[in-house]
């Protein structure tokens, strides 16, 4: 009865109609840039791996030897009926409605360029299904245990090849020195003081090391003779990363295992180093990739094979690759006209050319990583420095107080201004008044870090801020001094905001081409730069212009190849700082 | 007693292989040794070369720049793409930069800048362009402009409608798409058809000729101009104008630019090297290399849409620029 009276006692009606309209409003508002995005990628795709010219029969063949493979991976995994159905409705109800409604389009509204059917359900169906089943998969153990061990190699592969890219421009020769000098005695007595627990012995760390790297550095020019790249990377990075995962294991399983897990992909290692050697492959780099890949592969093999559980789901890799052979072998026994992506290892590996099927964007891609692993470390000290200050150590009021907060809202104008000026800045400042070279690599990392300061300060402050003060006045209580409490509580708590900020800011850095122009970095270059102080290109400098080259194979397949590297590059270091911060997150 | 025996001598024996491992080890490294000098040296050139300016030039400039690159593993060149004038003024008068392309001659207020800190140069001709006005393809109303037609669309005070350029055009708003005024494509056009009337600010500027051609495949009644490349590579994308002088419209090609036919439009485009950087030997075999390629039709002509220079004028270029190394050398 109350209910009843409830409208005519003014208790009042409250019309929806506002919420709902205001509810669809903003799902269309993310559906509109989400679609145009993902329009966006898909026709880049489409361009950098020449799909528009794949035969059905060439997409046929693949979705049935890799895709559906997959697929039934992921469904094993998950071990779930309704997910089944599901996923099997969906692929078959999309085939017939995507295949309908792009027809009905065509035939009605307008033709759209550059797709077909295949190509629509492939990007609007099968893409997401097998996006929403690796996501239910890999909460089955099988699963998991799948795509940690398909994470570790591409994982390890992509290590290898940016630590071989940032080795191209240090000397390998000095670092040979100062880690058999400084890095390798300071780790010892560090471990041997640990180990006999002696304090000594670990107060004489650092400066054990710090007189290791002076005399290396001194050594370096009066030392003629070294022993080759290859060595040096073996006994710099290879035995040090496989005594790791040795010991990693060894102190589970044993003697022999350990000696498995370390010495195996080490052995495996050295064998392609000198393979590549001599077939006249970079062989250091061909060293790293094996051996940062084989190490952890081993570690988390024998961790699953300790644990018993998932082992299926070891053989993803080899189901995967088995899917491409017996792919490939398909399409050759048939003769199925395949397409010519435009990304391939040539366009990677090769120097820019005239010739659309010739340019590449190798000495491109190492200006770009090495620049932006100098901007992520230079703006990480700088910001978390600088914000630390600013939120730890400066008082709230009084006339300081009120300098900081003008401080602050500079800082936070800065983030505002046109990267443009910032080059102008990196070309007064660095270029010319410091004497550090106009369009040199150093430039660059210095310029791009100014510019994105202000965002890592603010982020940085931001997550410093939101550490509870409980926990610092806890802290205190406990008897610890404002620097102890800044390393051992503010900044472990703060770490994962500090990273996001980060990542943010670098993916911004990684894209810019105003600062560049205006440092007057090369719009070409033919070699891949081989010092901090050499001239150097990166991937949006050499996207940008060849999007204006006449030849419309430039325009499209070159550029949307370069597109899709840029993008595969800035995923893959957003990749590792998120995995970083998940780490930073679980710790706390 | 036995057994300590047998202990020493197992020791021993163990010693005695590790030695003899860590032997042949030892000598199995001493191969894989290196200098720590670096640098094979030898009378290989290297060195870097610098090279910033025109975007016109740019595509023939990196392409001869790719193949001494590829000849010559020492070298590192390097090119930017900054525009004439922004190449002249921010890299190369201050002495940054070893050549500087430009699709005009360089002007006074540069060579005062040049003078100023010390840099010297000489001009070497590139190729010849042939600067294409170019229409919608639907537009089948009109096939070639004269001099003054051009001047009258293009000057400062423009015709707003085509049928003020001529009766039988239609009555239709001109969307005019240009170079932008940082670029030498737009001083030549000046010079060349407008002079002293000056140059229309109501267009679309831009060093991208991308975006010209975008423009003007959009309306039927657009027109708008740059350089012959773009044209040569698209020629089913645009219509290009023929161009009347008073002897009959020409329309650009190859052909007609190197007889000298398409006037006023065909222009020389140059690169200044200086001639401190010509004092090195991989900076100067490259500026050899440059002149030499200056005839290659396959690349001037096929590959980037350039006309080649005659084998009259190469030679005259490597005259002087024979001297100009002999003088920085010597």
């Amino acid at each position: 009865m109350a209910t009843d009276n409830a409208n005519a006692d003014g208790f009042g009606e409250v019309s929806r109609v506002r919420g709902i309209v205001f509810e669809y409003l903003s799902l269309g508002a993310s559906v509109f840039g989400l679609v145009a995005l993902g329009v966006l990628l898909v026709y880049v795709a489409i361009d950098a791996f020449d799909l528009a010219n794949a035969s059905p029969e060439w997409l046929l063949t693949y979705f049935l030897t890799l895709v559906v493979p997959f697929l039934a991976f992921c469904l094993y995994s998950a071990d779930d009926a309704a997910v089944t159905r599901r996923a099997l409705g969906a692929l078959g109800g999309g085939l017939v409605a995507v295949a309908a409604l792009f027809t009905a389009i065509e035939a009605l509204v307008v033709p759209i360029p550059r797709l077909n059917w295949q190509l629509a359900y492939l990007f609007v169906v099968a893409a997401p299904v097998t996006a929403y089943l690796a996501y239910v998969g890999s909460g089955g153990r099988v699963g998991a245990v799948g795509f940690g061990l398909l994470g570790r190699l591409v994982g390890g592969v992509a290590v290898g090849l940016a630590a071989g890219t940032l080795f191209l421009v240090f000397d390998p020769l000095l670092w040979f020195l100062a880690y058999t000098l400084g890095v390798l005695p300071a780790v010892g007595l560090y471990a041997l003081g640990r180990l006999r627990s002696s304090p000594r012995a670990q107060t004489a760390t650092v400066p054990v090391g710090l007189v290791g790297l002076v005399a290396a550095a001194f050594l370096r020019e009066v030392v003629a003779t070294y022993p080759s790249d290859l060595l040096i990377y073996l006994w710099t990075i290879a035995i040090p990363v496989a005594a790791a995962g040795a010991l990693l294991v060894g102190d589970r399983r044993g003697r022999t295992a350990a000696v498995a897990v370390g010495g195996a992909p080490l052995v495996v290692a050295t064998a392609g180093g000198f393979l590549a050697s001599s077939a006249g492959l970079p062989a250091p780099t061909v060293l790293l990739v094996l051996v940062l890949t084989g190490v952890p592969t081993a570690v988390y093999v024998s961790r699953v094979v300790d644990a018993g559980e998932g082992l299926a789901g070891l053989g993803l890799p080899f189901l995967l690759a088995g899917g491409v052979i017996a792919g490939a072998l398909v399409v050759q026994t048939f003769g199925f006209p395949t397409p010519e992506p435009w990304l391939d290892g040539s366009f990677l590996t090769a120097a820019p050319s005239r010739t659309p099927t010739d340019a590449g964007l190798y000495p491109a891609i190492v200006g770009s990583v090495i620049i932006i692993a100098l901007v992520a470390v230079l703006s990480f000290a700088l910001g978390v420095g600088t914000s630390v200050f600013l939120e730890e150590y400066t008082p709230g009021t009084g006339p300081l107080g009120t300098l900081t907060r003008i401080l602050q809202v500079n800082v936070a104008n800065l983030a505002a201004v046109p990267s443009v000026v910032y080059g102008l800045l990196g070309l007064g400042l660095f270029a010319n008044l410091l004497g550090l070279g106009i369009g040199t690599a150093v430039t660059a990392a210095l310029t791009l870090s100014l510019l994105i300061l202000p965002i890592t300060i603010i982020s940085a402050q931001e997550a410093i801020r939101s550490v509870p003060d409980d926990l610092r006045r806890g802290s205190d209580a406990m008897g610890a001094t404002r620097w102890q409490t800044t390393k051992n509580v503010v900044l472990p708590e703060a770490m994962p905001g500090i990273l996001t900020g980060t990542i943010l800011a670098l993916g911004r850095a990684i894209g810019e081409t105003a600062p560049l122009i205006m440092i007057g970095a090369a719009t070409t270059v033919f070699r891949a730069p081989d010092s901090l102080f050499s001239r150097f290109s990166a991937m949006p400098m050499q996207i940008y212009t060849w999007a204006g080259f006449p030849q419309a194979d430039f325009r499209y397949g070159v550029v949307a190849a370069g597109v899709i590297t840029l993008l595969i590059i800035l995923v893959g270091m957003n990749g590792t700082a998120i995995l970083l911060r998940n780490r930073a997150e679980r710790g706390s | 007693m036995a057994s300590s025996h047998d202990a020493d001598t197992a020791g021993i024996t163990r010693r005695k292989s590790l030695a003899a491992i860590a032997g042949a080890g030892a000598l199995g490294l001493a191969g894989c040794t290196q200098s720590g000098n670096g640098g094979d040296g030898g009378d290989e050139l290297s060195g870097p070369i610098n090279i910033a300016g025109s975007s016109t030039v740019f595509p023939l400039m990196s392409a001869v720049m790719e193949d001494f690159a590829e000849q010559h593993p020492g070298v590192d060149p390097d090119i930017s793409s900054t525009g004439s004038g922004g190449g002249f003024s921010n890299f190369f008068c201050t002495g940054d930069t070893d050549f500087n392309n430009a699709s005009r001659p360089i002007q006074p207020e540069e060579e005062t800048l040049c003078e100023e800190n010390g840099v010297e140069y000489i001009e070497l001709i590139a190729a010849t362009d042939a600067l294409t006005v170019v229409v919608n393809p639907d537009a089948d109303w009109i096939d070639s402009l004269t001099t003054e037609e051009l001047a009258q669309i293009w000057k400062s005070d423009p015709a707003q409608t085509w049928d003020e350029v001529r009766d039988e055009f239609p009555n239709e708003e001109i969307e005019r798409f240009g170079a932008a005024d940082t670029s030498g494509t737009y001083d030549y056009f000046i010079e060349a058809i407008l002079e002293e009337e000056g140059h229309t600010s109501d267009y679309q500027a831009t060093e991208q000729d991308n975006t010209i051609a975008q423009g003007v495949s959009g309306s039927e009644f657009a027109i708008g101009y740059f350089g012959f490349a773009y044209y040569f590579q698209n020629p089913d994308q645009l219509k290009a104008l023929g161009i009347d002088d008073g002897d009959g419209p020409v329309k650009p090609s190859l052909e007609t630019a190197s007889s000298g036919e398409y006037t006023p439009l065909s222009r020389p485009l140059f690169t200044y090297p200086s001639i401190s950087s010509l004092g090195e030997e991989h900076i100067a075999e490259f500026a050899r290399y440059f002149v030499e390629q200056t005839t290659n039709e396959d690349l001037v002509a096929g590959d980037v849409g350039y006309v080649p220079a005659t084998e009259e004028t190469q030679e005259e270029q490597m005259q002087k620029l024979e001297d100009a190394i002999e003088r920085a050398q010597g």
